[in-house]
């Protein structure tokens, strides 16, 4: 008998059982082991983060670092406020320096080369083979030492080296300004970089010198800048045939042609000395001779510049004294950049401004960097076979200079090179063995990167465990020991530096002994002494001849430093071929900026495939479209199309160098990058360009807002500051302007008032009343408040007791959408990079954007606007009223707060938000199984352990960096006291190098974001949404005077 | 036939999730309810019985979101001469000897998206037994709380109107 009937609810049972086996299997994750120290370190906790001043190497610039460690690891970099050089921003590129201590790509054993193939070999074997090889070498110019721009013990040691070794040591810096240093040799006698005043000028020219990008020092250049725009009577005009960035934040564009810079200098030079406009001056007659072939109509005829317009600017430039004329920018650099230099250092003597913008007092030190000649005779002597040893550390010769130098073929004729890099670049590459050397955060160093500024480049942690790299010193000194160089190499690398400020010691002591001084130096970052100014007059005046370019060809051939990628060095780090670029917007990879006009006569588009051809050879990259270029010009950014270099840079866009033919500057030697004409064609290639802003029109929707200047001032105010220049006003809300801002604040309401309208943003239209959950700055009376998610009363605890209402103003008229931002918020935040594919689709997870709205894009008083965008945190936020699951939420302090577990993924939110600030991970960038991954070991070592790294299915966005919040209201909290004031900084706000970005709680009326929010520039984007955002931004001013 | 089969089915099931759960714990259990640890450490001896403070070895519970796991030169601090005949003590003595880190066994473990506090839950005046439940008393620590998000709610929720420490209901304070 069969009675049993195995039946559909039977089989349900089962699977219920299996399941329900299945599930409480999956209950916990397998436990983990927890390993105490062994004998605790002092003063470090865990959980708990610990700062060291240092150093950024990655520009010669040598801004000052923060360094945060948590758990004995780096895990961000800020900008050192106390530090006189940045004064605590630092820009996208210092911050991403993090990455290249975490760089997956490191070289992590030392390694040999055997047929080929690179091997690992042990340390010792590895010392004793180089040291070998040097003591064979030594004497008659055998060996070079090639070294990027180190300035401190380190430079003392490489020269010493390299001449205890009878070789040579060359410094090589692919920028590295030898023409300027020329050029202000010849003039003012002085082979030096001075200290250019941003601050203090009142108009600015620029000659294509990129002074907010790459040009010498852009976080200091950043902060000056920012400085001078806050008075109402600046004007600044760029001078380029490509607007650059510096150009976008410039009041007009005047489009030279390529290589007129330096008529129209001397054209103004002329009109200051003909109509003596500038101070009296012994050398007038003498420099009106060397101009007098400048007459504005002659260069009207060299620049397109109409003869009218040379007048008035020349007038213009002289009237605001001091003002400042800069140029040297990559873009510029042609056969005659030293004439460029000059023309701009006699434009600047005879207005007056030499000694008051341009100061010979904390000159940038550049004075050990040599000039491309310099490259070349060692390119010569490699050639011919007289070097037999090369070493390199942290330069990349084989990829920064042209091809036509050579440099690759002439170092394969030495017999034995040696590297000392900790990654495998070009140079590298080349090499036969490889002495890989620690990260600056791993080892001491320092630097005196201006005259002055002795910083010491503090350790932030001990060196990774899975690589086996020496401090780059401690390897040249063991050499040097083994190699029998002599008695000036005993000890270790961190005696040497040591000894080396016993000497400072003795100079800026100040009675106090060594290790107090030593203590102090590295708790500070360093120590500054004043550098006085030496004084300059007119030395000499060079042949003034305008560049010639070669080859056949229709248009000029632009090529300029990209700010994320300064030199090339920027291109293995994933935050910087992330970063979108602020002019196209177009991330990992290269591209040609080409005119409209140049556009349909070729027939391409944006993204198209574009054949540059020169006579030294062709590329095809895809063609970017914009008004931001003249017709005769096509401009590629310089730093990609690395052959080697690590999994990010390796294989991205195009290496733009290999288009030039052989083209120097005569009096300095440094390789003429703006040399050469191009023929465009249509490229055959299927080539893409991932551009995160494809559409850079505002459709009049008022994103970016400018008042101009008159409107701000008021009628009686600007006719009466029309003419002056150097008044001690300044505008918008800072620290300096409360008072004021508040006077016009009372006006702006008032006639507001008296129109009867309501655009004030901060006015509530009649009979609006604030949804029950909303948390703003107006206290909502008691039965407006409702019951929020899940049945939690609002109207108890902690949001009846909501003490702050953090908020974010954006000053516009200082942000110069440098990007700095982006990059402090991907470190802060544990943002994944997701790779040009994913960008392609929109799918980039950047929490902060900049914005940027092209209104006029034409050369004149062009319009474009960058706008930061991140989530505005509305207090009546369209994306909370959408979630299902109430994953995203008001909390009592006005956060609009994500809560990533909670998350389902509807996505429903990101709909609804006008901002279009929320990012989706549509890919697991967090689990190191998934090929997605974005955080390959040892990367993921740098992650923010307050911070949750999203999974897969979750929508993330800009959480005003609540960890930051905590942290200060937990600091406050132990002291018993109440938030003060700028304690608490967002990381974007932080780095920025203008500090564009203030953070703060609305409901404290003395605090700087109270002020700014309620200022006269203020405005919300979007307000007719009536979302109330928390982000307040502050109008650029429009300068109409001119 | 069919009634054999189904009972094999059912039984295989049964087997397999038994297998599942108890290899969900790679770790096998102590004498008690928690994991076995390298040490047989007893806090029951150490702060029952001896009566010492938490914070003794656990330092950073109230200066850190951390509560630090003592490092071992803290243990020896005592045990240099302290029942340096106990064959557990030796282990220790062997293991910093060696230079050596005592490879602990986890017993509180939290997502990644939860970030958990102990400075501001101890200067808040909350007992550690408050979560940890009797750890005097506990020969082999264990999980004493559910560690569920209920759990943490409920006593925030008691707390809302706390006059001195007022507990926040507010998400994003735990999970960012």
């Amino acid at each position: 008998m069969s009675d049993f009937v195995f039946t559909r609810r039977d089989f349900l049972k089962l699977v219920g059982i299996g399941a329900a086996g299945a599930a409480a299997g999956c209950a916990k994750p397998p436990a983990d082991k927890l390993i105490p120290y062994l004998v605790a370190p002092e003063d470090i906790l865990p959980g708990v983060p610990y700062w060291y001043a240092s150093t950024c190497r990655e520009c010669s610039a040598g801004c000052g670092l923060l360094v945060k460690a948590r758990e004995g690891r780096v895990v961000k970099l800020e900008g050192n406020p106390k530090h006189p050089v940045s004064r605590g921003g630092l820009c996208a590129r210092g911050q991403a320096g993090l990455q290249s201590a975490y760089d997956p790509d490191r070289v992590r054993t030392p390694m040999v080369k055997q047929g080929g193939a690179w091997r690992p070999i042990e340390w010792e074997d590895a010392l004793k083979l180089a040291s070998s090889r040097i003591a064979a070498a030594k004497g008659g110019q055998k060996l070079a030492l090639v070294t990027a721009n180190s300035t401190g013990s380190f430079h003392k040691l490489a020269s010493d080296f390299a001449s205890a070794a009878g070789g040579t040591h060359l410094v090589y810096e692919p920028f590295a300004h030898e023409s300027l240093r020329e050029a202000n040799r010849r003039t003012f006698g002085q082979a030096t970089i001075p200290t250019y005043d941003f601050a203090q000028a009142n108009v600015v020219f620029t000659f294509g010198a990129d002074f907010l990008e790459t040009w010498l020092s852009p976080v200091e250049h950043a902060r000056d800048f920012a400085a001078m725009r806050a008075r109402p009577d600046t004007h600044v005009v760029s001078i380029e045939p490509r607007l650059s960035l510096t150009g976008v934040n410039a009041d007009e564009w005047v489009a030279v042609r390529p290589g007129g810079e330096m008529a129209l200098a001397l054209g103004f030079a002329h009109v200051i000395l003909g109509e003596n406009l500038g101070p009296a001056l012994g050398e007038r007659g003498a420099l009106l001779d060397a101009v007098s072939a400048f007459t504005p109509e002659a260069v009207e005829k060299d620049t397109d510049v109409p003869a009218d317009q040379v007048r008035e600017m020349a007038r213009h430039f002289a009237r605001g004294r001091p003002s400042l004329a800069v140029a040297g920018g990559i873009a510029t650099q042609s056969e005659q950049s030293v004439a460029l230099l000059a023309a701009v250092n006699l434009l600047n003597y005879v207005a007056g401004n030499v000694g008051r913008t341009v100061r010979f007092d904390r000159t940038l030190n550049y004075d050990a960097v040599a000039s491309f000649a310099d490259v070349q005779r060692l390119i010569q002597s490699m050639g011919s076979g007289a070097v037999q040893v090369l070493l390199v550390h942290a330069a990349n010769p084989v990829y920064a200079t042209p091809a036509w130098a050579g440099f690759a073929a002439a170092m394969d004729k030495v017999s034995f090179k040696i590297s000392l890099s900790s990654v495998l670049d070009e140079t590298a590459d080349r090499c036969d063995l490889i002495l890989p050397s620690t990260h600056g955060l791993e080892s001491l160093g320092d630097a005196e990167a201006s005259r002055g500024v002795h910083a010491l480049i503090q350790p932030g942690m001990q060196k990774l465990p899975m690589i086996d790299a020496r401090p780059e010193g401690d390897t040249l000194l063991t050499l040097a020991q083994s190699a029998g160089l002599g008695a000036g190499f005993a000890g270790d690398w961190t005696g040497y530096v040591k000894a080396q400020w016993k000497s400072l010691h003795g100079r800026l002591g100040a009675g106090r002994d060594f290790d107090t001084f030593w203590s102090d130096a590295l708790q500070h970052g360093g120590v500054w002494e004043d550098a006085p100014a030496t004084a300059v007059r007119w030395n000499g005046t060079p042949a003034f001849a305008a560049p010639q370019l070669k080859g056949g060809g229709d248009v000029a051939l632009v090529l300029y430093a990209s700010p994320s990628f300064y030199d090339g060095r920027g291109a293995n780090k994933p935050w910087l071929q992330e970063l979108p670029d602020p002019t196209t917007k177009a991330v990992w990879g290269t591209w040609a900026e080409i005119h409209p006009a140049t556009a349909s006569r070729l027939g391409v588009k944006t993204g198209d495939a574009l054949k540059v051809e020169t006579d030294a050879g062709s590329v095809e990259v895809p063609a970017y479209v914009t008004g931001g270029v003249r017709q005769d010009v096509v401009a590629i950014p310089l730093g990609q199309g690395h052959t080697a270099y690590g999994r990010y840079a390796k294989d991205r866009g195009v290496q733009a160098l290999a288009l030039l033919s052989p083209a120097q500057d005569g009096a300095s030697g440094a390789v003429a990058y703006l040399s050469a004409k191009a023929r465009l064609s249509r490229g055959t290639k299927a080539l893409s360009l991932s551009i995160t802003q494809p559409e850079k029109s505002q459709r009049d929707r008022e994103i970016g807002q400018i008042i101009p200047v008159a409107a701000l001032l008021g009628g009686a105010a600007a006719a009466t500051n029309g003419g002056s220049h150097g008044e001690p006003t300044t505008i918008g809300a800072g620290a300096g302007g409360a008072g004021e801002e508040t006077a016009h604040g009372a006006r702006f309401e008032r006639s507001a008032a008296k129109k009867g309208t309501t655009t004030s943003p901060m006015v509530e239209p009649e009979g609006y009343r604030p949804p029950p959950h909303s948390v703003s700055a107006y206290e909502p009376k008691p039965e407006e408040r409702g019951r929020g998610p899940r049945a939690i009363p609002v109207s108890e605890g902690s949001y009846r007791n909501g003490q702050h209402r953090w908020a974010m103003s954006i000053d516009l008229n200082s942000c110069t959408g440098c990007a700095a931002c982006v990059v402090a918020c991907y470190a802060e935040n544990n943002i994944p990079t997701v790779g040009p594919e994913m960008v392609k689709r929109g799918r980039e997870l950047a929490w902060i954007r900049i914005d940027r709205f092209e209104e006029k894009l034409e050369p004149g008083r062009h319009d474009v606007r960058n706008v930061p965008m991140m989530c505005q945190h509305c207090s009546d936020a369209p994306c909370e009223i959408v979630c299902p699951v109430y994953a995203t939420y008001h909390n009592p302090e006005g956060l609009n707060a994500q809560i990533y577990n909670r998350c389902v993924g509807t996505r429903y939110c990101s709909n609804n938000c006008p901002y279009k600030v929320r990012a989706f991970n549509w890919f697991d960038y967090s689990a190191p199984e998934k090929a997605t991954f974005a955080f390959p070991e040892p990367l993921n070592w740098q992650l923010n352990p307050d911070v949750t790294v999203r999974s897969k299915g979750v929508m993330e966005k800009c959480t005003m960096c609540v960890q930051r919040i905590l942290e200060g209201k937990g600091n406050a909290k132990d002291e018993k006291r109440a938030v003060k004031d700028g304690e608490i900084q967002t990381a974007c706000a932080q780095s920025c190098p203008t500090q564009a970005i203030t953070f703060g709680d609305l409901l404290d009326p003395d605090s700087d974001v109270h002020k700014k929010s309620f200022g006269e520039r203020r405005y919300w984007v979007l307000e007719e949404l009536n979302t109330r955002p928390g982000v307040t931004y502050l109008k650029r001013v429009r300068r109409e005077n001119a | 036939m069919k009634r054999a089969l189904a009972l094999v089915i059912i039984g295989s099931t049964l087997a397999a999730a038994t297998v599942a759960f108890t290899q969900s714990f790679s770790v096998q259990l102590g004498a008690n309810k928690g994991p076995r640890q390298p040490i047989n450490f007893s806090h029951q001896i150490h702060a029952g019985k001896l009566g010492m403070n938490c914070l003794y070895c656990h330092y950073g519970a109230e200066k850190s979101a951390i509560a630090n796991l003592p490092p071992v030169s803290t243990c020896m601090g005592c045990h240099k001469i302290a029942v340096t005949d106990r064959p557990e003590i030796q282990k220790l003595t062997a293991y910093y000897d060696r230079g050596e880190q005592i490879p602990w066994v986890e017993v509180y473990r939290l997502p990644d998206y939860v970030k958990f506090n102990h400075k501001r839950h101890v200067l808040a005046g909350f007992a550690c037994q408050n979560c940890h439940g009797p750890v005097q008393q506990m020969a082999v620590v264990y999980e004493y709380p559910p560690l569920k998000m209920g759990w943490c709610v409920s006593c925030h929720r008691q707390n809302l109107t706390n006059p001195d420490h007022p507990a926040t209901m507010d998400c994003v304070v735990c999970h960012h």
